[in-house]
C-alpha cells in the first residue's frame, strides 16, 4: 500500500550549490516520514546538521519509500542526480542497495542495518541492545507491580535483544520484575498500539515501552491511565507524558554522518561495519521529573558500565521455555543480534 | 490489579469497534443506494488526516472533528461525481479514491506530524465510574463519537427506513428505474446518501486520529476500511446488526491483544490474523445468499431511461 504514497523531495543544504566544484551530493532514503518524531526523524536531523556544518556538502532526501523494487528506482534517480553517497536507513532496503551499489563502483553507501561491508559498501547501526540495560534498571526501580509492558512491531531479532536486555536490567535491581510483550503485527499500527497499550495497562503493568517507529501513541495511552512510561526512538517524546515520563533512548548519527561524509570529500571512504553503542550512536533521554535522585544514579552508572563494554549478553543465560540458549561465558555480539530468536527468563510471550 | 479477559476484551473491542461502526454504517447508506465505495478506506484516512492537521493548527479537537466530517462528505461527494454524474466504474473509481486518499492524507498530515494534540475530551458518568469493575479500565471513559456510536446507528437505520427520504434511498438501491418512474431522482438520492456516508467515514476516521491514537501516521487506518466494507456484508446491509458486528471484530483485535498481554501460548502470528479469518469466515458463510440480502442494483450504473 505504502508504495503508492511516494514523496520524492530534494533539499539543497547549500542554495546554488551547483557551483564550480561538483558538491557531494548525500542521498538519503527514509522508509517513513522525515516528521515522525521517531527513527526517519533521527537520520533526517543528522543529514540536515551534517549538510549545514560541511561545506560542499548537498542532501537529497527520499521520504516514503517502500522496501522494493521502488527503493532500487529511488536509489538510481538520486546517483542521476549526482548523489555520490547513498544512505538506504532501513533494514529492507538491503537488497536493492546491494544491487544499486554493485552497478555503481563510484558511489559509496552506508546501510543501516547488517550484513557484509564491501568497499563501497558499509554497514553500520546503533546497537541498541546493550543500551536498553539501563532502561531496564529504571524501569525495575520505578515499577510498584514488578509488570512492565513492552510493545514491539515485529518479532525480529534487535526487538527480541532490546526487550532481553530491558528484562536483564529490570531484574538486576529488582529480581521479580517480569517484561510482558505484545506485538502488534506492523511498525506503525497507531490503533493496535493503543490497544496493545491498554491490554498490558489491564495486566497491571505500571511501566511501558516501545519497540515500533513512533513512541507517542503508547506514550500518551499510558500517561492517560496514569501509567508510566519508558521511550524509544525520540528522546522528545518526553513532552508527551510530563508526569509518567522516566527515560528514554534515542539515536545520535551525526557524528557518525560527518566521518563519512568527510572520507568520502577526501576520496578515502572504505566500507565497514560500524556498530556503536550507548554514548555513540545511541543516546540516552532526560529523566522524567518524578525519577529519584538515587534511580537516576543508579541508571546512570548501569549506562556507563554498558558504555564501557559490559555485554548483558553473556552466558550461561537460559530462555523463557527453560533452554539453556548461551552456555557459560558464551556471548552474543551486536553484530548478531539480527539473528536472535529466544526470550530471557522473566519475560512473558512467544518468539513465534 | 488485573482486569479479567471479558472485560478487557470489551472495553478494547468498544474502542477499536467505534470508528468501525462509524465507518460500516456510512458505506450502507451508500450501498443502499446501490452504490460500492471500494476507497471507504481513503475517506478514512482524509478523515484522520483532516481531523489531526486542523486540531494541531487551532488546537481545538472539535473543530478538527467538524472538519474531518465535512472532508470525508467531500471526498464522498468527489467520488459520486465520477460514479453518478459522470457513470465511471464504481470499483475503479473506489480504487482510484482509495489511492486518491493515501495521496491527500499524507499531503495534509505531514506538517503537523508530530504534534501533540489533546484530543477529544473524555467523560465517565460519576455513577459508572464508581463500579468496581470499572475502575482501572478504559470502560465508558469515552469521546463524543464513542458515547454516540450506538445512537448514530439508530440514526441510521431510523433514516433509512423510517422516512420517506430512506425509502427513496432503498429504492434507487433496488432498482433506479422503478424509482425514476415513480417520480424520484435517483441521481440526487445516490448523491445525497454517498454525501451523508461520507461524514460517517470522515468521523470514522477522526476517532483513530483525535480519540485513540492521539497522532497522525500515514496509512494507520491499516485496513479498517477493507474490514468495514467487509462489515456492511456481515451486517446484511441493516445498520443496527453494524452495532455487532463492529463489536465482533473489535474484539477479535482486542482479544489478540489481551491474550498476549495474558501469556498465551498461540502464536502471534496466528492471533494477528484472528480479525482477518473472521472475515474470510462470514464472507464465506454469507457469500452464498448473498442475493437475497443485498440491494439487487448494487454496482450497477444507472443510464437512465433514454
Amino acid at each position: 500500500m505504502k508504495m503508492l504514497t511516494i514523496a520524492l523531495s530534494a533539499l539543497a543544504c547549500t542554495p546554488g550549490a551547483r557551483a564550480d566544484t561538483p558538491p557531494l551530493v548525500i542521498g538519503a532514503v527514509y522508509v517513513g516520514s522525515i516528521n515522525d518524531y521517531g527513527y526517519n526523524r533521527s537520520f533526517h536531523d543528522a543529514f540536515a546538521k551534517v549538510c549545514k556544518d560541511l561545506p560542499g556538502t548537498r542532501l537529497l532526501e527520499a521520504e516514503n519509500v517502500p522496501e522494493s523494487a521502488e527503493a532500487e528506482r529511488i536509489m538510481e534517480g538520486m546517483i542521476q542526480q549526482g548523489a555520490r553517497l547513498v544512505f538506504p536507513t532501513s533494514f529492507g532496503y538491503q537488497d536493492s542497495a546491494r544491487r544499486v551499489a554493485k552497478r555503481h563502483k563510484e558511489v559509496c553507501f552506508e546501510f543501516a542495518g547488517d550484513g557484509a561491508a564491501t568497499r563501497n559498501f558499509g554497514v553500520f547501526f546503533g546497537s541498541t541492545q546493550a543500551a536498553w540495560y539501563p532502561m531496564g534498571v529504571a524501569a525495575g526501580r520505578m515499577t510498584r507491580s514488578g509488570k512492565l509492558g513492552f510493545v514491539i512491531g515485529m518479532p525480529i531479532g534487535y526487538a527480541l535483544g532490546n526487550v532481553n536486555a530491558f528484562e536483564m536490567g529490570a531484574q538486576s535491581v529488582n529480581p521479580k520484575a517480569t517484561t510482558i510483550v505484545v506485538v502488534t503485527g506492523g511498525w506503525s499500527d497507531k490503533a493496535k498500539e493503543a490497544g496493545a497499550a491498554n491490554a498490558l495497562l489491564d495486566q497491571g503493568c505500571d511501566v511501558v515501552t516501545m519497540h515500533v517507529d513512533s513512541p507517542t501513541t503508547i506514550i500518551q495511552t499510558a500517561e492517560a491511565r496514569g501509567a508510566m512510561s519508558i521511550g524509544f526512538q525520540s528522546v522528545e517524546a518526553r513532552a508527551l507524558a510530563p508526569k509518567g515520563w522516566i527515560t528514554g533512548l534515542g539515536f545520535n548519527w551525526a557524528p557518525f554522518v560527518a566521518k563519512v561524509a568527510r572520507s568520502v570529500l577526501a576520496n578515502q571512504f572504505r566500507g565497514e561495519a560500524v556498530y556503536q553503542g550507548l554514548g555513540e550512536m545511541v543516546a540516552m533521554a532526560p529523566f522524567g521529573a518524578s525519577v529519584p535522585a538515587g534511580v537516576q544514579a543508579q541508571v546512570n552508572a548501569a549506562a556507563a558500565k554498558v558504555a564501557k563494554g559490559f555485554n548483558p549478553f553473556t552466558g550461561p543465560l537460559k530462555s523463557n521455555t527453560g533452554s539453556l540458549v548461551l552456555p557459560p561465558g558464551a556471548t552474543v555480539g551486536a553484530d548478531q543480534m539480527g539473528s536472535l530468536n529466544w526470550y530471557v527468563q522473566g519475560v512473558v510471550g512467544k518468539v513465534r | 490489579m488485573t482486569t479479567p479477559l471479558f472485560l478487557g476484551v470489551l472495553a478494547g473491542a468498544v474502542l477499536s469497534g467505534t470508528s468501525l461502526l462509524y465507518a460500516t454504517l456510512g458505506e450502507t447508506i451508500g450501498e443502499r443506494a446501490g452504490i460500492v465505495n471500494l476507497g471507504l478506506e481513503g475517506i478514512l484516512l482524509i478523515g484522520a488526516s483532516v481531523g489531526f492537521a486542523v486540531c494541531a493548527a487551532t488546537g481545538s479537537a472539535w473543530a478538527g472533528l467538524g472538519a474531518a466530517g465535512l472532508a470525508g462528505g467531500l471526498g464522498n461527494l468527489l467520488f459520486a461525481w465520477l460514479v453518478v454524474a459522470r457513470r465511471a466504474n464504481q470499483l475503479a473509481s473506489g480504487l482510484a479514491m482509495l489511492l486518491f486518499g493515501l495521496g491527500a492524507s499524507a499531503l495534509v498530515g505531514a506538517p503537523h506530524m508530530g504534534a501533540v494534540i489533546a484530543g477529544l475530551p473524555k467523560w465517565c458518568p460519576a455513577p459508572l465510574a464508581r463500579l468496581p469493575w470499572v475502575q482501572g479500565t478504559t470502560l465508558f471513559n469515552y469521546d463524543v463519537l464513542t458515547w454516540l456510536a450506538l445512537p448514530a446507528a439508530v440514526l441510521v437505520w431510523w433514516a433509512l427506513f423510517r422516512t420517506r427520504w430512506g425509502l427513496g434511498i432503498r429504492a434507487v438501491g433496488e432498482s433506479p428505474a422503478a424509482a425514476y418512474a415513480s417520480g424520484r431522482n435517483p441521481a440526487a438520492l445516490q448523491v445525497q446518501a454517498l454525501a451523508a456516508g461520507g461524514v460517517l467515514g470522515g468521523l470514522a476516521g477522526a476517532h483513530l486520529s483525535l480519540s485513540l491514537t492521539l497522532t497522525w501516521a500515514e496509512y494507520m487506518t491499516a485496513g479498517r476500511g477493507f474490514i468495514a466494507i467487509a462489515l456492511v456484508i456481515f451486517s446484511k446491509w441493516r445498520p443496527l446488526r453494524a452495532v455487532a458486528g463492529a463489536l465482533l471484530f473489535g474484539g477479535a483485535e482486542a482479544l489478540q491483544l489481551q491474550l498476549q498481554a495474558r501469556g498465551s501460548e498461540v502464536s502471534p502470528f496466528l492471533l494477528e490474523m484472528a480479525p482477518y479469518l473472521l472475515t474470510i469466515l462470514v464472507l464465506l458463510a454469507w457469500g452464498g445468499s448473498r442475493r437475497l440480502f443485498a440491494p439487487a442494483a448494487l454496482g450497477r450504473t444507472f443510464y437512465g431511461l433514454d
